[in-house]
């Protein structure tokens, strides 16, 4: 529970300093851009990992550094080359999501069910 | 029953989340700023970002010029405080670069402000009642002849070398986009000005005539501001006859 506090506190914190911050040049937007989807990715690979108990900080913190600056170097290279090659790394961080998603969501049905079909057992126990 | 662990899991997401949402109403803010509307399609998307990018550049490099143009302000004014002739030389310069229209002046002038007219009321060619080039320029001319020493359309400073110029639906000067309401500054003596301007038949009156918002303004102050000439004076060509 205090993980989704954190997420929720520090989802307000930002908002407050976003919209207070000088805006950047347009120049770097699409840098930022792609920053924001790599780091929306490990955001979501994080909670999916906690779900799955198998959460490291190092992959995370790292992966959250590696894969924004990955996608920011893939973006200047496209931009140079004339490829959009960022098209490439949002497909994998959104599939990415999608799965984090998945495993979040099966993981809280389950719990869900769980509990349902124990209250069941316990009123069968009790007639 | 709060683990270590957990909490320092909950510390490093929420951290992530304040980059994220940090970075998100940052980049919200940069494309609410930059962009009027979405267009339609990709290449038009792709030619308002590249204006953008020119338009940044152009800004950067523009401030850097102001800048070193200080400088060399400062420095011309350093070596002319050293001895009586510079100092001289120093003066000559800024008459003539106030000549040429190299400096931002003031003084006491007349302001006319043409306007397209309201295509709701009036009626007739469209042709009529919004202001052509050759308008500015007519307006332009009864200033000079009335001895203007300075004028200005839409902070366009007029320089011996400007062009007036109409470019499909804007017009150009000094190479420059303006648009209407066109506001044209002049320095000069205020009733002389304002008398070639609003003399009966007039170009002033003509124009009014056809449907076109005139305002013509007397500033007797010394409240009018023209800036400088933002271009580079070259002469490639001509060359002095000794």
């Amino acid at each position: 529970m205090i993980i989704y506090l954190a997420i929720f506190l520090g989802c307000i914190i930002g908002a407050i300093l976003g919209v207070n911050a000088p805006v950047i040049s347009y120049t770097y937007s699409s840098y930022l851009s792609i920053a924001i989807i790599a780091a929306l990715d490990t955001v979501f690979g994080g909670i999916a990992s906690v779900v799955k108990k198998n959460f490291d900080l190092k992959i995370f913190l790292s992966g959250f550094f590696g894969n924004s600056i990955l996608a920011i170097a893939l973006t200047y290279l496209g931009n140079k080359l004339n490829v959009d090659i960022y098209l490439a790394a949002i497909i994998v961080f959104v599939g990415r999501m999608f799965n984090n998603l998945g495993i979040i969501r099966r993981y809280y049905i389950d719990r869900c069910v769980n509990i349902i079909e124990s209250r069941k057992n316990k009123k069968q126990e009790n007639k | 029953m709060l683990k270590q662990g957990k909490i320092n899991i909950a510390i490093i997401l929420g951290i992530m989340c304040l980059f994220l949402t940090f970075g998100i109403f940052l980049q919200i803010k940069t494309v609410k700023n930059s962009t009027t509307g979405v267009g339609k399609t990709q290449i038009e998307n792709e030619l308002r970002d590249n204006v953008l990018r020119w338009k940044e550049k152009y800004d950067n490099l523009y401030s850097k010029s102001e800048k070193k143009e200080k400088e060399l302000e400062n420095l011309r004014q350093e070596a002319s405080n050293s001895d009586e002739t510079s100092k001289n030389l120093s003066s000559e310069l800024e008459k003539y670069n106030s000549l040429l229209g190299l400096t931002d002046v003031e003084g006491p002038g007349i302001i006319v402000t043409l306007n397209d007219g309201d295509s709701s009321i009036m009626k007739g060619s469209a042709t009529n009642y919004i202001v052509h080039d050759g308008d500015l320029l007519e307006i332009v001319n009864e200033l000079k002849n009335a001895g203007a020493e300075a004028i200005s359309i839409n902070g366009q400073r007029i320089i011996s070398r400007t062009g007036i110029e109409c470019v499909g639906n804007v017009i150009t000067v000094n190479g420059e986009k303006v648009g209407a309401p066109f506001v044209i500054k002049s320095i000069g003596l205020t009733s002389k000005l304002y008398g070639a301007i609003a003399r009966p038949m007039g170009y002033a009156e003509l124009l009014e005539n056809y449907g076109v918002q005139v305002k013509i303004e007397q500033v007797d102050k010394n409240t009018i501001k023209i800036p400088k000439y933002e271009g580079i004076y070259k002469f490639d060509f001509a060359s002095n006859i000794e």
